[in-house]
């Protein structure tokens, strides 16, 4: 049987005849829920990998993760690389502390950034020179739990209005919360908090003589804190904490009904996700060894959450997963053209080699782009030198391969423009349609894209990848909501 | 405990009232260690409104609420769930994305005190707690017979059929360890059968678990089939108690539900 | 006692400018039930529209055409693209979630907002764009009341909000489509069976409520001077602000609450330090939202359990 036969579950589909390929539904046997969910997997041997990895076991997934997280720098990460692990890292120490409160309690934190930067410029004032003649310079050992209760103090104040607020209400005043941390840091007091210049001269982490200094040292140590709170986090899910977060967010009135004291569970998840943002705060101070407000700005928040939306809100692994493979693309366009070229294309390709399938299918779609390519380049060329006289961005392989295929004029930034207005149309349009049509709209998106990623997207990755960011959470939410490791879920509307 | 001979729950002069309607007018009720009083009304004549003012979801405007002795009025939900009072609710409130096993286990939050380091490190009195947890959550769950047996502790919620999740319902709510269980009404949407079952089980609840029990029923086979006591609101106001021939005859209860027409009552039964 | 006269006249009018964009956010929210995060970007794409009308038209010093013809092109221009972007958005990403956990659009509105800036960002690039409003509106300088100036774009900011808020207003209580849009707010699925077409009436609240956004922009470049990509954020924040604390889903006190606003901070901004201004105005509103989380104006709603 055709795998192309089944489509996959989603609102869009929703319609289409048997009611048990919708996913999870009140009412439906589980098994028969789960058979759609069991098509989507990828095929073949990789598919067969994905269903082992389910079978393992929690535990033995992550202590294969860790492993292999610590061996990568010896295997040959170094420099620019390692620094991107360790930003990676830090992000995902702050999803899977986010994760409590968004993914387990079912609360909307939108301030959850402003914990991050408490915790960063609480360690960097115990750190440095700034309080006192001197400064305090707290061995780690002292200053890092001390931040983190701090943290966590807030979180429980931040939290108080959860009990009377609803969701929307909640967000807002969290969201306003998180700006007023930025302006408070960037306003005032600047003789201690530095204003704008934020504090600089921030001790690495010591204690007892020993100093983490190197990059390399602070990505085990972010390696070995991710795992460990990860694990800490999985027992809490596990035990009657757990199951309280996750009966208050299915229904916060049944749930006090049930002996549960909702208010303080929800406290119990503010302090919990503050403490582990605290955490996050302080490694990150002391290895950045400086802490400037727009470190803890919006963009910064909006990151997390497209990581915790990606690899599923709900799942801690899924929270670190998401986390870590944002930041890795997000960091990685700005590497050279090249290398952001090989991430573009290859997302593509992965994401095409997923969704299409027979292979024969995907072949088709690719020979006919690339036939259409070549006849468009050649006949703009034949128009107008200038029309193809800028080149792909890239250099070695793939500028090569496309060198004759994609137009890219001498001027690109209107072309550009231009190009991405109607890659948005398109992509938009692809969504709307359904089954042969949309294969045959693929052709002429997959052309328009690498024409606007030569044009205007290469040559601004600090765009770009905010575009994706933004892409990655307006996609998820309508495809995806469940993230790529989360479970779907049934709302029950109230 | 209630002392012998004194309700278990007692309602005074209970009035609630929404800005200008009065939802609950100075109502007097009682149940009894062990009784079951069904509680009967058109729609809209405020039984689950009692059941709300009882379990603390809305604090009432007057009167008092008396649970073994001591005043809940105006007390937390979950303040009142740990004092012995368990709920199911009209339209079905499960935990839907939790699995039938951990529906029932998160019932026991209120009588465990693990906290999150104990939990975590996994120390003695959390692990003792979760054991005992689990063996209540079987012992409820084993209530229901094969229904809810076996394979289906893992299964979510959401999976179950209806008549099941009613039944999960009340485990759930029986695994609050509860002196007094509101039932609001617990046949609706069920066939002659399962209703049939239903009635039995509310007086197997009440026998084996030792529980006094309020129920909310329009379905009058159950009421009749279960009630140590009938008691019949409308608009807020009781206008009728005694046993279920009684009330049923009760001119005020046939205006209620029949309009001003004696004669219609042979069909009701 | 002139100071005071002056601040409250630059207040009001930012205050016109934030009520307007509190008018649509509101709106929106009343029949979705959804924070719209990327309302105030919808403001910033209006202001570019703006000045993209007025550089086509020859650019600030070299006008081919009167300043009251230009001016009233990049109003209605700006409300109709603005209107129908709300529309494109409305209708791709957020009618695919509207039976989803309320979680899921709110998501998508912070991921559409991120994108709109960015797009405007890649397309537009960082630098300011200026309007040269000063220079090119002269056909008056304004009026002085005593020691009171009002300029001209002053006025024409406090009249057109005026009329748009007063026009709304009729619109809401007096026209059939404020009759749907109100109902579609109570209870969606009770106007579906009614007979009202609810897609319609939704893509129309956008559409007004976009397009508002959309003229407030255009008056943001002509009181402000500036347009560049990220004027929406802040502006989209104090839209927040003054729609909740003036009781969100309430028009009246969306524009209740955008007047506060823009008067409060220009008196802090005049009587205090322009530093802390946004900042207590991000305390006012948490402050509003723990003492009366519904707001000025707006109704608790009632849920049955």
């Amino acid at each position: 049987m055709s795998d192309e036969a089944l489509p996959p579950p989603g609102p869009e589909h929703a319609d289409l005849g048997a009611p048990q390929l919708a996913g999870p539904q009140v009412g439906a046997d589980e098994w028969v829920a789960r058979q759609a969910q069991r098509h989507e997997h990828l095929p073949s041997w990789l598919g067969a990998g994905q269903r082992a990895a389910e079978r393992a076991g929690w535990w033995p997934r992550l202590a294969l993760a860790a492993v292999a997280g610590l061996l990568l720098p010896v295997l040959g990460l170094g420099g620019f690389q390692l620094q991107v692990g360790i930003d990676a890292l830090v992000i995902a120490l702050l999803a899977v502390g986010l994760n409590i409160v968004v993914g387990s309690a079912g609360m909307l934190d939108l301030g959850y950034v402003a914990f991050f930067g408490f915790g960063a410029y609480g360690f960097a004032l115990l750190s440095s020179a700034k309080i006192g003649t001197n400064g305090i310079h707290l061995s780690s050992v002292l200053s890092i739990p001390v931040v983190m209760i701090a943290t966590g103090a807030l979180g429980l104040l931040v939290g108080l209005p959860s009990r009377r607020l609803s969701g929307d209400y909640l967000a807002i005043v969290t969201l306003f919360f998180g700006e007023a941390f930025v302006e408070f840091t960037n306003n005032v007091s600047p003789g201690v908090l530095g204003g704008p210049n934020g504090i600089v001269g921030v001790d690495t982490i010591h204690a007892f003589g020993v100093q983490v200094s190197s990059n390399k040292a602070y990505y085990f140590l972010l390696v070995i804190v991710l795992v460990v709170t990860m694990a800490v986090l999985r027992l809490l899910d596990t035990s009657r904490t757990g199951r309280a977060w996750r009966a208050v967010r299915e229904d916060p009135l049944a749930a006090a009904a049930m002996t549960i004291p909702v208010d303080r569970v929800k406290l119990m998840a503010f302090a919990f996700g503050a403490t582990v943002a605290g955490l996050a705060g302080t490694i990150f101070a002391a290895q950045q060894i400086s802490v400037f407000p727009t470190d803890f700005d919006t963009p910064i928040l909006i990151i997390i959450y497209a990581g915790l939306i990606l690899g599923g809100a709900g799942s801690i692994a899924g929270a670190a997963t998401g986390a870590l493979v944002v930041m890795v693309i997000y960091d990685g366009l700005l590497r050279s053209p090249t290398d952001s070229g090989y991430l573009f294309y290859g997302l593509i390709l992965l994401a095409l080699i997923a969704k299409l399938r027979p292979w024969r299918r995907l072949a088709l779609v690719l020979a006919v782009t690339a036939a259409l390519g070549f006849a468009a380049h050649a006949i703009a060329s034949a128009i107008a030198a200038s029309w193809v006289a800028g080149g792909p961005q890239s250099t070695g392989l793939i500028a090569d391969a496309l060198r004759d295929w994609v137009i890219v004029p001498a001027n690109p930034q209107t072309a550009g423009n231009v190009g991405f207005v109607l890659l948005v149309c398109l992509l938009i349009a692809l969504v709307q349609l359904k089954g042969g049509w949309r294969t045959i709209l693929l052709v002429p998106t997959l052309y328009v894209a690498s024409f606007t990623w030569e044009t205007v997207l290469s040559p601004n990755p600090s765009v770009t990848r905010q575009l994706m960011i933004g892409a990655i959470l307006i996609v998820m939410m309508n495809a995806r909501p469940q993230g790529l490791l989360g479970t779907r879920r049934v709302e029950v509307a109230q | 405990m209630s002392a012998p001979g004194q309700p278990v729950l007692s309602l005074s002069r209970l009035s609630l009232a929404f800005g200008g309607l009065r939802a609950l007018s100075e109502l007097d009720l009682t149940v009894g260690d062990r009784e079951i009083v069904s509680l009967i009304g058109p729609n809209g004549a405020g039984k689950s409104t009692v059941f709300n003012v009882v379990t603390g979801i809305y604090e009432p405007s007057g009167g008092d609420v008396r649970f073994a002795g001591q005043s809940i009025a105006g007390r937390a939900p979950h303040v009142i769930a740990q004092l012995g009072i368990a709920r199911t609710f009209q339209s079905l409130r499960l935990f839907m994305n939790m699995s039938v096993l951990e529906n029932v286990i998160a019932a026991t939050y209120g009588h465990t005190g693990a906290t999150p380091p104990e939990s975590v490190l996994r120390l003695p009195r959390a692990r003792r707690e979760e054991r005992e947890a689990r063996e209540l959550a079987a012992d409820v769950l084993s209530f229901f017979g094969q229904r809810l047996a076996g394979y289906r502790w893992d299964q979510p919620a959401y999976s179950l059929s209806y008549a099941n999740r009613r039944r999960l319902e009340i485990a759930r709510a029986l695994a609050t360890r509860p002196t007094l269980l509101l039932l609001d009404e617990p046949a609706a949407g069920m066939n002659p059968a399962e209703t049939h079952e239903v009635t039995e089980l509310i007086g197997r609840l009440r026998d084996e678990r030792k529980v006094a029990i309020c129920v909310i029923e329009h379905d009058m086979h159950v009421v009749a089939g279960c009630s140590d006591r009938v008691v019949a609101l409308d608009h807020g106001v009781k206008i009728a108690e005694g046993d279920f021939d009684a009330v049923a005859n009760h001119p005020a209860v046939v205006e209620a539900y029949m309009g001003r027409d004696p004669e219609a009552l042979a069909e009701s039964g | 006692m002139s100071f005071f006269f002056q601040e409250l006249v630059n207040g009001l009018t930012t205050g016109a400018l934030y009520a307007l964009v509190a008018l649509g956010f509101s709106m929106v929210y009343g029949v979705l039930k959804l924070l719209n995060f990327a309302h105030g970007d919808l403001y910033m794409v209006g202001a570019f529209v703006g000045y993209f009308v007025i550089q086509w038209f020859g650019g600030p010093q070299a006008l081919h055409i009167p300043v009251p013809l230009l001016v009233t092109i990049m109003f209605v221009l700006a409300a109709v693209l603005v209107g129908f972007l709300g529309v494109a958005i409305e209708r791709f990403a957020y009618r695919p979630l509207r039976d989803a956990p309320r979680i899921a659009p709110l998501i998508t509105a912070i991921g559409i907002s991120f994108f709109l800036e960015n797009a405007a960002l890649l397309l537009f690039g960082a630098q300011f764009r200026v309007y040269n409003t000063p220079d090119f509106i002269s056909f008056s300088s304004g009026i002085q009341i005593g020691s009171v100036s009002i300029d001209a774009v002053q006025i024409m900011v406090l009249v057109m909000g005026l009329l748009l808020m007063v026009g709304l207003r009729l619109l809401v209580i007096r026209t059939r489509l404020g009759k749907q849009m109100r109902a579609v707010a109570s209870d969606r699925e009770a106007a579906e069976m009614l007979g009202i077409n609810v897609n319609f009436t939704i893509a129309a609240t956008f559409f007004l409520g976009s397009a508002l956004a959309g003229v407030a922009g255009v008056m943001a470049g002509l009181l402000f001077n500036q347009v560049t990509n990220t004027i929406g954020f802040i502006a989209g924040l104090k839209a927040f602000t003054a729609a909740v604390v003036g009781g969100i889903g309430s028009l009246p006190g969306a524009m209740l609450g955008g007047l506060l606003i823009g008067i409060a901070e220009s008196f802090i901004t005049g009587y205090i330090s322009s530093t802390y201004t946004n900042l207590l105005v991000f305390c006012l509103l948490i402050a509003v939202m723990l003492v009366r989380p519904t707001g000025l104006l707006g109704r608790p709603q009632l849920r049955k359990v």
